[in-house]
């Protein structure tokens, strides 16, 4: 079967269309969407999406896993007896917050000190340990793998409930994930036997429901499918936060900007947690079995508190810590607004910056779309719809099944199936959410493919010897939106050798990156002399990254063996 | 959808037809220029619709696209609203987009989106496409034929990217030598050095 047969498409669109739909396509992939705190499952079923529910009828489950004696269980079988059982050391949660980062990192420092399991830090640039309570010992794991198990669970509830096998998925992920991170959970994947179709920003999830929703509209009014609609999608879970700017016109939704970071729910519970104990890290320290379980009470009756202040003005704590500690305070919404001030601000900083970067003007924005569990909160609710200037949020959502909803559309349309009712005639033609550069002009990060850029996506960038008589050149890549390099995120480095002798600035170093539809990067560099028509060596190509868990450390080394020996300079900057 | 408004279709060379010699031209003719892409052989002054003619006998239909202007590219006339251009390119991307390939066309479809967002980008700014009419109504165009490279690439392997980028380079390379002139760098990549310099 042929090449001929995929080669002679017409340039026709429907007859595009119809060789799509009948050329012999990989399963309907599931859309996954694992939160810090929850997960849903859902699948395009001929027709719809229809979310997937556990055998306790839940279409949310939580996201943990506990190890025991025998083999572990995870939140999509075990049923909690309580919640306090989560948080008896023995059960690994928050994984998403975890995955992929080192122990310099303040997200994993914090977590740290709040967590019941153990996270134990050095704080040198390394993988944290990670390690649950197992019989009164601290058992090891890694992010990866609670993942996997957890995965494994969720694969053989799809199982089940589809009646086939299940191997491809889409799973969404924070627009705050490095590329090392998304390395990671496909490692994850990977280990519970499944394959990742795409790993999509939960915004572009959410986008293409939206441009699913207007498609349908449009079609029953009939009205004209060209107008665009401008829409604000703010996404805020336990662990993430993204902003996404899209525009959307027959069921094509374009990105505009797209930004993340790290704050969450998770961290209004561990500030309202440090508001309420002040000394709380001390006295969880040496983490005792009598430690883990104050820290779970604790734990329990401040998230219960931040839930209730959602829909009442105060609210009143009562926790028995042991030992004679008791806390008992009344905590109002001015309160908890204020021990939150830095996350709700962030929040804030984070939509304009998303608003400049698309350029996009507040009055132009037609729909304010919030997504997440926190955006319950009034005071995140507020602070997107003053930002935007709306009174109204965007009716058509469900919040907590959205970017699932939109992971199973693109499970379809990945798969390639097409839907007679035109339910499927949707794209989200995605932008990527850090830059991508190398270490140039002695410490700075100079960005190749900027952040916001349209994928795919191919830039290209000039460089030159920073040396006389530099024979070689070190190509650092990182991922990130600082100007200090190192503040960036290293994805790995090669070396350009073979540049001939020559005075600095002649020699010309091309370095060119380009991020395919399945976001994969790829960087090439080649050394080019005046005068010349070729390279005067074969150009080297590497598929990024490459750098594992101790990227940090290794920046140092690379550092402090090299120095600036084989430094680049941007052509543009030496011509200045 | 909504794929049918008159403009798109007037253009023979829209939507840029597949390629249908299939044993001769391989995929990644299309592949050509990783480096700011597509954009700058746009200025080739030869009118589409000819080389369309040409394109019937011996010319791949990557070339041709290579040799599309950015209007053409988009499949509108000059004189289109921006409002139009955005319509257009929607439509593109809906029939362009890698994510809408057909399996094994990822690559290809990669390319041509690549393209089609490069014209859009400039057209759809008010004051890139004003520099862009200006360039292009000066006749602005590229010192050496892109035709040369074409052919070499006949007998390239579809995933010898490496080959093809090292004839880019050598390609750029020509370019670069130029540079003071500034006529000879890809327009977008010229563009967006200049928005760089304004900006730092």
């Amino acid at each position: 079967m042929s090449q001929e047969q995929v080669y002679t498409v017409a340039s026709d669109s429907d007859t595009a269309e119809d060789e799509r739909s009948s050329a012999p396509f990989p399963e309907i992939a599931i859309g996954v969407d694992i939160g810090t705190s929850q997960c849903s499952l859902a699948v395009w079923n001929g027709s719809q999406v229809e979310l997937i529910r556990n055998t306790r009828n839940q279409k949310l489950m939580k996201s943990y896993v506990t190890f025991r004696d025998e083999s572990p269980v995870g939140g999509v079988t075990n049923q909690l007896s309580h919640e306090y059982e989560m948080l008896s050391g023995a059960s690994v949660f928050n994984m998403k917050r975890l995955i992929g980062r080192i122990d310099t990192d303040p997200v994993v420092s914090q977590a740290s000190k709040t967590l019941p399991f153990l996270i134990q830090t050095l704080g040198i640039g390394v993988k944290p340990f990670i390690a649950a309570l197992v019989n009164n010992m601290w058992r090891s794991t890694t992010p990866e793998e609670v993942f996997a198990i957890y995965l494994v669970e969720l694969k053989s509830l799809a199982q089940l409930r589809l009646k086939r096998p299940v191997r491809n998925i889409v799973l969404t992920v924070p627009a705050a994930f490095s590329r090392f991170q998304l390395t990671r959970i496909t490692r994850a994947c990977a280990m519970a036997g499944l394959h990742v179709l795409r790993l999509m920003p939960e915004p572009a999830a959410v986008a293409l429901l939206y441009a699913q929703q207007q498609q349908q509209q449009n079609q029953q009014s009939l009205s004209d499918s060209g107008s665009e609609k401008i829409a604000l999608i703010f996404n805020m879970g336990a662990g993430y936060t993204d902003v996404a700017i899209i525009a959307t016109a027959g069921g094509v939704s374009q990105m505009k900007g797209l930004a993340g970071t790290t704050i969450g729910g998770e961290d209004l519970l561990q500030n309202t947690m440090h508001y309420l104990l002040p000394d709380m890290d001390n006295f969880f320290a040496s983490r005792g079995v009598h430690e883990i379980k104050s820290m779970g009470v604790l734990r329990v009756a401040t998230q219960d508190a931040i839930h209730k202040l959602s829909s009442q003005s105060k609210v009143q704590i009562d926790v028995d810590l042991g030992n004679g500690i008791n806390i008992s305070k009344i905590i109002d919404l001015e309160e908890f607004e204020e021990v939150n001030k830095d996350v709700f601000q962030k929040c804030g900083s984070l939509i304009t910056r998303c608003l400049n970067d698309s350029k996009v003007k507040i009055e132009h924005i037609d729909d304010v779309i919030l997504v997440g569990g926190c955006t319950n909160i009034p005071k995140v609710k507020n602070t997107v719809m003053s930002i935007c200037k709306k009174t109204e949020i965007y009716s058509g959502i469900n919040p907590l099944e959205a970017a699932v909803r939109g992971a199973a559309l693109e499970g379809a349309l990945a798969g390639g199936v097409t839907d007679p009712m035109g339910n499927l005639d949707l794209l989200t033609i995605q932008v990527n959410s850090h830059s991508i550069g190398i270490r140039a002009d002695k410490d700075s990060f100079v960005p190749i493919i900027p952040r916001n850029t349209t994928m795919p996506a191919r830039r290209e960038v000039v460089f030159t010897t920073a040396h006389d008589h530099q024979r070689e050149a070190l190509i650092v890549v990182y991922e990130g939106d600082e100007e200090a390099v190192e503040k960036n995120h290293m994805l790995g480095y090669f070396k350009v050798v073979g540049i001939p002798l020559a005075s600095r600035g002649v020699p010309e170093i091309n370095v060119c990156m380009d991020i395919d539809a399945s976001n994969m990067l790829r960087v090439m560099a080649a050394v080019v002399m005046p005068g010349g028509e070729n390279p005067v060596v074969p150009p080297v190509e590497v598929r990024m990254p490459t750098a594992d868990d101790g990227h940090g450390l290794c920046a140092d080394v690379l550092n402090r063996s090299f120095g600036a020996t084989m430094d680049l300079v941007t052509l543009r900057n030496k011509a200045a | 959808m909504c794929c049918s408004h008159g403009f798109i279709s007037k253009i023979p060379t829209t939507p840029p037809p597949l390629v249908s010699r299939r044993t001769h031209f391989a995929i990644p003719s299309t592949i050509r220029l990783p480096i700011a892409t597509g954009s700058a052989r746009s200025f080739r002054t030869k009118s589409a619709a000819t080389a369309v003619k040409d394109g019937g006998s011996s010319v791949s239909e990557s070339t041709v696209m290579e040799d599309l202007s950015f209007y053409e590219l988009l499949g509108i006339p000059e004189t289109v609203t921006s409002v139009e251009i955005k319509q257009a390119y929607k439509q593109l991307a809906r029939k362009y987009h890698p994510d809408v390939s057909p399996p094994g066309r990822a690559e290809e479809y990669t390319q041509r989106f690549i393209r089609v967002q490069e014209a859009y980008e400039t057209l759809s700014d008010p004051s890139r496409r004003a520099m862009y009419d200006r360039d292009m109504a000066m006749g602005i165009h590229f010192a050496f034929s892109s035709r040369n490279h074409s052919r070499n690439d006949e007998n390239m392997v579809k995933s010898e990217w490496r080959g093809q980028w090292q004839s880019q380079l050598s390609g750029l390379r020509r370019r670069s030598m130029h540079k003071e002139s500034g006529k000879n760098s890809s327009w977008a990549a010229r563009m967006r050095k200049q928005r760089e310099e304004c900006s730092s």
